[in-house]
């Protein structure tokens, strides 16, 4: 995907054109941005879960949860310092997936996807009757990130953390995809008794994804506590996770770019099909995640390879599943 | 002082609560026996239900007995058309088994989405078909409704109960659950039996709706933590036998109403309650209370 430029190269223009954006755009399109952003960190993490290692979980956005609340806690009623407490809550996030991953990774199948989604729900249930800790329904409101080095961040600004997560959140997975771990796990997805047989430790290949990726969804909600100065558990519904889904789903299973086509073009189609469907654009979704389930298995991903077949391109290095 | 007829109350709504959950429970059943799928749109069949019995009953006016009937025949063709839009041309690829329950899991928010778009936001209240009063059985009082709700589901287990084990129809879904491709060989028709499981699906999760609607009204979002509960039942009962999936109902319902009556804590922590059963048996013992029979 990155054609023939250098590959550092093309990191740093990719840093470069991100980051200029955001003085580009009107305070309206640029919160539609610092969004669209956080999403695709999302969706990249989700992609490697589902996509590359074959779980099928609905706690990411619990995890993302865990990571907002965390921080926004641990700082703004604890008293602990900001930095600390970022990463206190990214601690967390990890300490809590390890926990869930241990019993949850050996359940086969969409049976990993249930204790997941019913540990979701719980997640909303502990945040909604949390009392004074968690806010209860109404969530955490008005508290505003300090001056750095004196110098008040600006929503453009912020968005320049947003861009730095994405970032590393897609450089980890990049690399990870690309090495020995990242070969374990699509062996283990494709089948796990022959990568066992082939000496791949099962279980700890199956913990160490879902514990890495929960990680770095608790890190994009760290992040995300500080983008509107507010969180409420409306944000983390389950129904999210499923969203999420259908991005990486349509966009092709198991490919970065497929995870980051698809989220773009679901997180944007609401703002087109508003004037015809309203706020029911989920079934927009379904029915593209329908078709490609059943026309085109590969989603956007595949259509791009054949179009690019067909111009005598290079035939794609990552494998869809 | 400890009121005993309180207790007895609380029996009579979480039995009646507890059928509702072992009515989806064994719509997931039906359709896992014999093709391993797991259909999450079972909570968004029970809201259709629901919006069927307000449509016929508030809308059109149809009387109960007439009503009943017909929700139930548009259920049987909706789980009809989703096996043969979302799950039959998957199966007919031979696509990973994860590809229906995907394809069902779209199917789930295209059903939503469509309830909401027709109907809107807005709770729509269902008539209750024997008025709104106390009735007392013995020493349990409770509302007309919830009796029926226990009635018709005893009712519906006995008649799984008795398709499963009497009938020619019940043995062939057996075979089919213990080995697709024997059954096959021994000139099952693997299609109509699916088609079968999903349209008595729907019917049951569309019943187990229509016979909460009154109570709790018809309402686009109804359908996820009906399809929740009734899972968490499935596991809790186990998906080998039928009685599993009211048994595990019924538990569910006992443990969630009397953590809410009775445990001091905050009565939102009871939706805890499902979940974290839920979690707890598919930990520690994932094939339920009740073991499927040896195959004989």
């Amino acid at each position: 995907m990155l054609g023939r430029m250098p590959q550092a190269l093309s990191w740093v223009a990719a840093a470069a054109a991100l980051s200029v954006i955001p003085y580009l755009l009107t305070s309206y399109h640029l919160d539609v941005y610092r969004l669209l952003l956080l999403w695709i960190a999302l969706a990249l993490g989700y992609n490697f879960l589902f996509g590359v290692a074959g779980q099928i979980a609905f706690s990411h956005f619990a995890f993302y949860g865990v990571g907002a609340y965390g921080v926004v806690i641990l700082w703004s009623k604890l008293g602990v310092p900001l930095p600390l407490a970022a990463a206190g809550a990214v601690a967390i996030c990890a300490a809590l997936a390890f926990v869930v991953a241990v019993p949850a990774t050996r359940l086969e199948g969409f049976y990993l996807a249930l204790a997941t989604l019913a540990f979701g729900q719980l997640f909303i249930v502990m945040i909604t009757e949390g009392g004074d800790l968690t806010g209860a329904a109404a969530g955490i409101q008005r508290y505003a990130l300090p001056p750095i080095f004196g110098h008040k961040l600006t929503a453009a600004d912020y968005a320049l953390v947003i861009v730095a997560l994405l970032l590393c959140t897609f450089a980890i997975l990049w690399r990870l995809d690309r090495s020995w771990f990242g070969r374990a796990c699509r062996a283990v997805r494709d089948n796990s008794t022959s990568a066992a047989a082939m000496g791949v430790d099962v279980a700890r290949i199956k913990i160490a994804a879902f514990t890495l990726t929960s990680t770095l969804a608790g890190a994009a909600g760290v992040v995300y506590a500080f983008l509107g100065n507010g969180i409420a558990p409306t944000t983390f519904d389950v129904n999210f996770s499923f969203q999420l889904l259908f991005m990486i789903i349509v966009g092709g299973l198991g490919r970065h770019l497929g995870a980051i086509l698809g989220t773009i073009l679901l997180y944007l189609a609401p703002f087109v099909l508003e004037p015809y469907v309203g706020h029911h654009h989920p079934l927009v979704y379904g029915l593209l995640m329908l078709g490609v389930i059943l026309f085109q298995r590969e989603g956007l991903m595949g259509i791009l390879d054949a179009v690019r077949r067909r111009l005598g391109g290079v035939r794609p290095v990552e494998q869809a599943p | 002082m400890f009121d005993f007829s309180d207790l007895l109350d609380l029996c009579v709504t979480a039995s009646a609560s507890g059928c509702i959950y072992g009515l989806v429970a064994l719509a997931y059943l039906l359709m896992i026996r014999p093709t391993g799928i797991i259909n999450f749109a079972v909570g968004e069949w029970a809201t259709v239900g629901a919006f069927a019995a307000f449509t016929f009953l508030a809308l059109v006016g149809l009387p109960y007995i007439l009503a009943i009937p017909a929700a139930l025949l548009l259920m049987f063709g909706v789980g009809w058309a989703t096996e043969q839009l979302a799950v039959r041309p998957l199966v007919e690829k031979s696509a990973p088994l994860i590809a229906p329950i995907l394809a069902l899991l779209a199917f789930l928010v295209i059903l939503r989405e469509l309830v909401g778009l027709i109907f809107g936001p807005d709770q729509f209240r269902v008539p209750y078909p024997f008025g709104f009063r106390r009735v007392e059985i013995g020493p349990f009082g409770g509302s007309p409704q919830n009796f029926f709700i226990i009635a018709v589901t005893l009712a519906v287990f006995a008649g799984a109960w008795f398709f499963f084990e009497r009938t020619v129809w019940g043995r062939i879904f057996e075979a089919v659950a213990i080995n697709r491709r024997a059954a096959a060989l021994m000139g099952i028709n693997l299609g109509r039996v699916t088609a079968f499981a999903f349209a008595a699906g729907a019917v049951c999760a569309g019943l187990a709706g229509l016979l909460i609607s009154p109570a709790f009204s018809a309402h686009w979002l109804m359908g996820l933590p009906l399809a929740i509960q009734g899972f968490s039942a499935l596991v809790v009962g186990g998906v080998g036998r039928v009685e599993g999936a009211l048994l595990g109902g019924l538990i569910l319902a006992f443990a969630e109403q009397l953590t809410q009556r009775y445990a001091p804590i905050p009565s939102g922590f009871a939706a805890a309650v499902p979940l974290t059963l839920l979690i707890l048996f598919l930990m520690l013992r994932p094939t339920g209370l009740l073991r499927a029979r040896e195959t004989r």
